[in-house]
This record gives C-alpha cells, sequence and structure tokens, in this order.
C-alpha cells in the first residue's frame, strides 16, 4: 500500500466523519422540529376546541395503540439502521413509507452508479436519492393530495383506488426483492434470506401467527447472523487489507 | 374545556369530520412538516456534495443518486397519493398529508386510528365516527408516530457508536452485514404478500419478472435510463393487471 493511498483513505475517512457529524446534527434538529409540529396539530385541537376531549380518553386511546405497535417504535429503527447508515435515519423516519418507497429508491440510485450498500460511496448514493425521493414525494403530495384531492377523490373512479390500496404491495415487493437480488450480487446471503422468509411464511407463522407481525425483524436478523457465519472468508490476517480496499472499491 | 377558539366550530357529536380536520391552523402544521423536511433535504445534498471530493466520488454520481432517487420514486408515490385520497374522507386532508403521506404509512396509521376509535367504541367511517372520535383517533396517530421519531432520534446515535466500532474491528463485515439485512426484509416483505391471496402470488410474480426482463433489457442493450424506470413500470403493469384479473365482490 503506497503512502498517497493511505493518505487518501484518511482523507475519505475525514470526509466520511465530516458528513456524519453534519447530517447527525441537522437531522436530529431537524427531526425535533418534525416532530413538534407534528404533535402540534392534534394538541392544538386538544386544547383550544370544545370537543369534549379529556386526559383518560387520549391516555386509554394511546395505550391501546402502543399494545400493537409499541414494540416496533424501537424494532424498525434497529431492523434499518443497518441498511440506511445513521444520517439517512433522520429522514427516513420522519419521510416515512421507508419499505415502499425510501428503500427501493436508494437500492436503484445503488444500482444505477455501481454501489454496494455499506460502502462510503454507498451511504451517500442512498441519501442522495432519498433526498430525490422526497422531493418527488413532496411535491406530488402537495399537487395531488394537497391542491387537488379534495377535487380528485370525486373524480377518480372508487374501483381504481380500491385496487391501488389492495393491490400496491405484491405490484412494488417482488420488483424490488428482484432489484436487490440483482444488484447486490450476493449469492449467498440471497439463498439465506428467501429461505428464511419462505420457512417463516409457509412453515412458522402458520402455526404462530403472533409471530408474523415481527416476522420482517427475525429474518433480518437471522440473515445477518446466518450470512456473516457461511461467508467467504478471504485468508485472514493479512488479507484483511486487500479486503478492505475491496470493500471500498467496490 | 378552555376557551372556545373562535373559528373552529366543533361539535364533539357532529360526524362532520371535515368541519373540524380542515381547519385552518391544522393546514398550518401540516404545511410546517413539509417545510421542514425540505430544509432537511436541501441541507443533507450540501453535506453530501461537500463530503463527495473527499471520497474520491465524482460529481456526476452525486446527481445520478439524486435523480435515480427521484425516478424510482414516482411510482410509489403516486400509489401513496392514490391511497391518501381515498384516505381524506377519514381524516381530511391536513392529518393525511402528515400522516399518512409522511412520516408514518396508511397501513400504520389507518390501524392506530382504528384501534383509538375501538377505545372510544366507535367504528372508523361509521355514524359513531364523531369529530371527538377523530380528535382522539388523530391524537393517537400522532403520539404513536411521535414515539418512532423519539427512539429514532435516541437509538441512532447509540447504533452509529456500535457500528462504528464493529467497522474499525472487521470492515468485511459491516459491507455484508447491509445487503444482507436489505435482502432479509425485502425477501419476507415480498414473501408476506404472496400468502394473501392467489391473485396476490399471481401479483409477486409478474411485478418480479417485469422489473427482470427491464434489468435484463437494461444490459444487454446497455439502455441506462431503463434501469431507473424499471421501477416505476413494474408498478404499473402489475397494478393494472391486478385491476383486470381482481373482482369487487372479493373487496
Amino acid at each position: 500500500m503506497t503512502s498517497a493511498h493511505t493518505a487518501s483513505a484518511v482523507s475519505a475517512d475525514a470526509a466520511m466523519d465530516r458528513f456524519e457529524t453534519q447530517t447527525g446534527r441537522y437531522g436530529a434538529w431537524t427531526m425535533i422540529a418534525g416532530l413538534l409540529l407534528s404533535l402540534a396539530g392534534p394538541f392544538y385541537l386538544f386544547f383550544f376546541t370544545d370537543l369534549g376531549l379529556t386526559w383518560p380518553m387520549i391516555l386509554t386511546a394511546f395505550l391501546a395503540v402502543a399494545a400493537t405497535f409499541g414494540v416496533f417504535w424501537i424494532v424498525e429503527p434497529v431492523t434499518y439502521f443497518p441498511i440506511l447508515g445513521p444520517a439517512a435515519m433522520y429522514q427516513a423516519f420522519m419521510i416515512g413509507n421507508i419499505s415502499n418507497k425510501l428503500l427501493p429508491a436508494a437500492i436503484v440510485a445503488q444500482s444505477s452508479i455501481g454501489a454496494k450498500p455499506g460502502t462510503r460511496r454507498g451511504n451517500i448514493a442512498a441519501v442522495l436519492a432519498i433526498c430525490g425521493a422526497a422531493t418527488v414525494h413532496l411535491a406530488s403530495l402537495l399537487l395531488f393530495v394537497g391542491v387537488l384531492g379534495t377535487w380528485l377523490v370525486s373524480r377518480i373512479p372508487a374501483d381504481l383506488i380500491e385496487v391501488a390500496r389492495l393491490y400496491i404491495l405484491p405490484s412494488l415487493m417482488g420488483a424490488v426483492l428482484v432489484q436487490a437480488i440483482v444488484s447486490m450480487k450476493q449469492l449467498r446471503p440471497t439463498v439465506i434470506a428467501i429461505a428464511l422468509a419462505l420457512i417463516l411464511q409457509f412453515a412458522v407463522v402458520p402455526f404462530a401467527p403472533a409471530v408474523g407481525m415481527f416476522a420482517t425483524a427475525i429474518v433480518v436478523v437471522l440473515s445477518i447472523v446466518l450470512s456473516l457465519i457461511v461467508r467467504k472468508r478471504i485468508g485472514n490476517g493479512d488479507a484483511g487489507s486487500t479486503d478492505t480496499e475491496e470493500v471500498l472499491v467496490n | 374545556m378552555p376557551m372556545p377558539a373562535p373559528f373552529v366550530l366543533a361539535d364533539p357529536e357532529s360526524t362532520d369530520i371535515w368541519a373540524v380536520a380542515n381547519t385552518p391552523i391544522l393546514w398550518i402544521f401540516a404545511i410546517g412538516v413539509f417545510v421542514v423536511i425540505f430544509v432537511q433535504t436541501f441541507l443533507y445534498i450540501r453535506a453530501a456534495r461537500a463530503a463527495a471530493p473527499g471520497i474520491e466520488m465524482p460529481m456526476r454520481e452525486i446527481k445520478e443518486s439524486f435523480r435515480a432517487g427521484a425516478v424510482a420514486s414516482v411510482g410509489p408515490s403516486l400509489a401513496v397519493v392514490l391511497v391518501a385520497i381515498a384516505l381524506l374522507a377519514l381524516f381530511g386532508t391536513p392529518a393525511v398529508l402528515v400522516r399518512i403521506g409522511l412520516i408514518g404509512s396508511a397501513a400504520t396509521e389507518t390501524a392506530s386510528a382504528g384501534i383509538a376509535a375501538g377505545t372510544m367504541g366507535a367504528e372508523l367511517g361509521a355514524d359513531s365516527y364523531t369529530q371527538q372520535v377523530f380528535a382522539v383517533a388523530f391524537m393517537a396517530m400522532s403520539l404513536s408516530g411521535g414515539m418512532w421519531m423519539l427512539c429514532t432520534l435516541i437509538l441512532t446515535p447509540i447504533l452509529r457508536k456500535g457500528s462504528r466500532t464493529l467497522g474499525k474491528r472487521n470492515p468485511a463485515v459491516m459491507a455484508l452485514v447491509p445487503a444482507a439485512a436489505l435482502l432479509g426484509a425485502f425477501s419476507m416483505l415480498a414473501v408476506a404478500e404472496t400468502g394473501k391471496s392467489s391473485l396476490h402470488l399471481i401479483l409477486v410474480l409478474i411485478s418480479a419478472g417485469v422489473m427482470g426482463l427491464c434489468l435484463l433489457i437494461a444490459k444487454l442493450l446497455s439502455v441506462r435510463w431503463l434501469r431507473e424506470w424499471a421501477l416505476g413500470f413494474a408498478i404499473l403493469i402489475t397494478l393494472f393487471v391486478a385491476y383486470l384479473l381482481h373482482t369487487p365482490v372479493a373487496a
């Protein structure tokens, strides 16, 4: 390894460090602002209208929702972190629609410039892809829902909306899975992930339906663990540095 | 209750949800969330452009990543729009924009609202769904969504620290983890759809087939733009097939 090489690796580390510190700060502050604004609406109704809202009513409703989704408040950030990286976390959980929009956008961008997730280029590409997706998403929401929504609701045939509502996920997920497999080019993790998903769906969930809600998190964790266990080990010791280079160039 | 606001004609028993749900103040808060995300996007793009030279990533790739993300999200965004429009009647425009369009997703938020309404002995869209029930449901959705954001705020720095330590010790592992996580997530999400009905199974296969075909053509004829538009095509073609095969009675 030449000294020029090392120097550029150091400066790359520094650039990436600065990027993560900056986005961490911007991300946290904008997310706090988003959190407060999203709560302002319902609290306005609570305090300033005569709808007869009481704390016990709110608490009961909140606890009922928490009983269903409370686990996901923690499970989802932990599940998506390895895919998104720290910077994109603050984007994803504010923009929402993570698995059906943001992750597909990130995969398309990474495969478009030939970068692997988890690498520096891959992380920057994912952040920018989410920026692109956010721009399109905000614009289309503002126009079609914000401005035209109440008019469109009377114009679009009800059965079309119904079909979109019922079948958007299968229409999306098949394609995204194929795109992910093709752009990752990692045979073993692919086989492991699909096998685990099939086992869970057809051998576990039918007998323990409660597991179904956590199926994604379970498959993600097991895919990581099993992929690490069966990974190709390109030698040890010395090979470590070449391994790193390979990871970064990819 | 405290002072009645002058411009909200609220009536706990009324089923005219829009009278409360489309209040100007709620619009202002909803647009505030949009502004915050625009600001965040702007700051992130600036930070990414500044970092690019340091990691030897050409500006061309910066632009291409942004464009690819934008193009790839056209299909999913329009799908979200369609679903959001379908839910306007239940929640009004500001709540739909913030809860379904942003932050959450249609499935989670509608479920939360339904559960919250249930605690009031009411049902979404039924005669029991009054302005008061709407306000409770809106509050419950927002608090639950707020908890997601709070956990993200707390967990991200912790996870970042953990992954850095791991990354320093074994970079090869850190390269494999995201790929395995991604493949795991989408394998399960896709397989879960196949189990819902035979039509769902057919649609997943068609969607996968269209994507495979697009990527193959893109590779053989080196058509770059097709890789970016492939997701949009796959969604549109599959939804069109769904529209043809779908029997309204089943819904």
